[in-house]
């Protein structure tokens, strides 16, 4: 199925590229945190590949302990990867250019809600990883800008009288696990977290927005169409609804981390059914004790 | 600001994202070959651009010549 018009995803990460620095407190927020973990995994990992990588934000945070030696980057446009200091290849996250076994770690921070068959794009990362290789990425989840989705569905049924997906769709929490699953991934975790960005006027999330090259690409083409009525009565409801006591409106952003490991022998393996020892029937009698 | 070159360990472990066969680094025309996609896909400023739509189709008429000791 195809949501998202990956040219469009393109264009706005051109876009977006030289001026990408002032709007990307998120991407370093959550980049820091990506790469904390990181450094909780004792492992080695020679080569590496941020996918999504942009300007190159992870190479640059990255202390140069954590287990990588080469870090190659890998984005979709190829106006963020020019302005990036890393070395690298612009690559289409639906069609990876890596070699099987090729990798010992994926990471990818905040990008993959951009892809339109994540179970392809995660069995191909799968498949580039080496035994044991890891894949480590954030992206966000489906409680991310929840008060903007509502809004604007609400403005735009009040006057247009009609309803188009305005705020691109996110993946939930639990389609998340199913996908490491189904793409073959040992040992995967998902976990969230929320991150809550105050804004004083929510026009500059949407500027925000535009300047990380966020703005959603399931509507663009139709954004034209959105009257500008429309949007003014968006953000007067933003203002309304969500509005604190000092006259700020939060705008919420979920982050799901997902990991996982390509299958290898020397990972812990569940055992093969019928090889306990202690039967649970006697376990369950006992409980009284 | 000098061009950027190519990483060859990069170029090592790059296959067609189509095919996700074997390419060959023309090193002349900064090209990497996908004989299976006929394809040909750009090196600018060192950045190899992996995207199809962005390639050159390999015209039937040329073969790409080999390039000895490239075959990656």
């Amino acid at each position: 199925m195809t949501v998202f018009n990956r040219q469009v995803v393109r264009q706005h990460r051109d876009r977006a590229a030289s001026n990408l620095t002032e709007h990307d407190f998120l991407f370093r927020e959550v980049g820091t945190r990506l790469l904390d973990r990181l450094d909780d995994v004792i492992a080695k990992f020679p080569v590496a590949v941020d996918l999504g990588c942009r300007t190159g934000l992870l190479a640059e945070l990255r202390d140069s302990q954590g287990g990588i030696e080469s870090l190659y980057g890998c984005d979709l446009s190829e106006r963020m990867m020019a302005h990036s200091a890393m070395s690298g290849a612009v690559a289409d996250e639906e069609a990876l250019p890596f070699a099987d076994a090729a990798l010992d770690l994926v990471i990818s921070n905040l990008s993959l809600h951009w892809v339109n068959d994540l179970p392809g794009c995660m069995t191909q990362v799968r498949r580039a990883l080496k035994p044991d290789g890891l894949f480590l990425a954030t992206m966000f989840g489906g409680e991310t800008l929840h008060e903007l989705r509502a809004v604007l569905s609400e403005a735009e049924i009040a006057v247009q009288g009609g309803l188009s997906p305005r705020v691109s769709p996110f993946t939930d929490i639990r389609d998340a696990g199913a996908l490491l699953q189904r793409a073959g991934f040992a040992l995967p975790v998902v976990d969230t977290e929320t991150i809550t960005v105050s804004y004083s006027d929510p026009l500059k999330l949407l500027h925000d927005l535009r300047g990380m090259g966020e703005a959603n690409a399931v509507m663009e083409r139709r954004l034209t169409a959105m009257r500008r009525e429309t949007m003014m009565m968006a953000m007067q409801l933003y203002m309304e609804k969500y509005a604190g006591d000092d006259g700020r409106v939060p705008a919420t952003f979920q982050i799901l981390t997902l990991s996982g490991w390509a299958p290898s022998p020397t990972q812990q393996q569940p055992l093969k059914p019928g090889q306990g020892e202690t039967s649970l029937t006697k376990f369950l009698a006992n409980d009284g004790d | 600001m000098p061009e950027r070159k190519a990483d060859p360990k990069l170029l090592e472990i790059l296959v067609c994202p189509l095919t996700k066969g074997t390419l060959s680094y023309d090193a002349v025309n900064q090209e990497l070959i996908s004989e299976r996609a006929g394809l040909a896909y750009p090196i600018r400023d060192g950045i190899p651009i992996m995207l199809p739509d962005e390639a050159r189709p390999l015209s039937d008429d040329h073969t790409p010549a080999p390039f000895p000791g490239h075959q990656l």
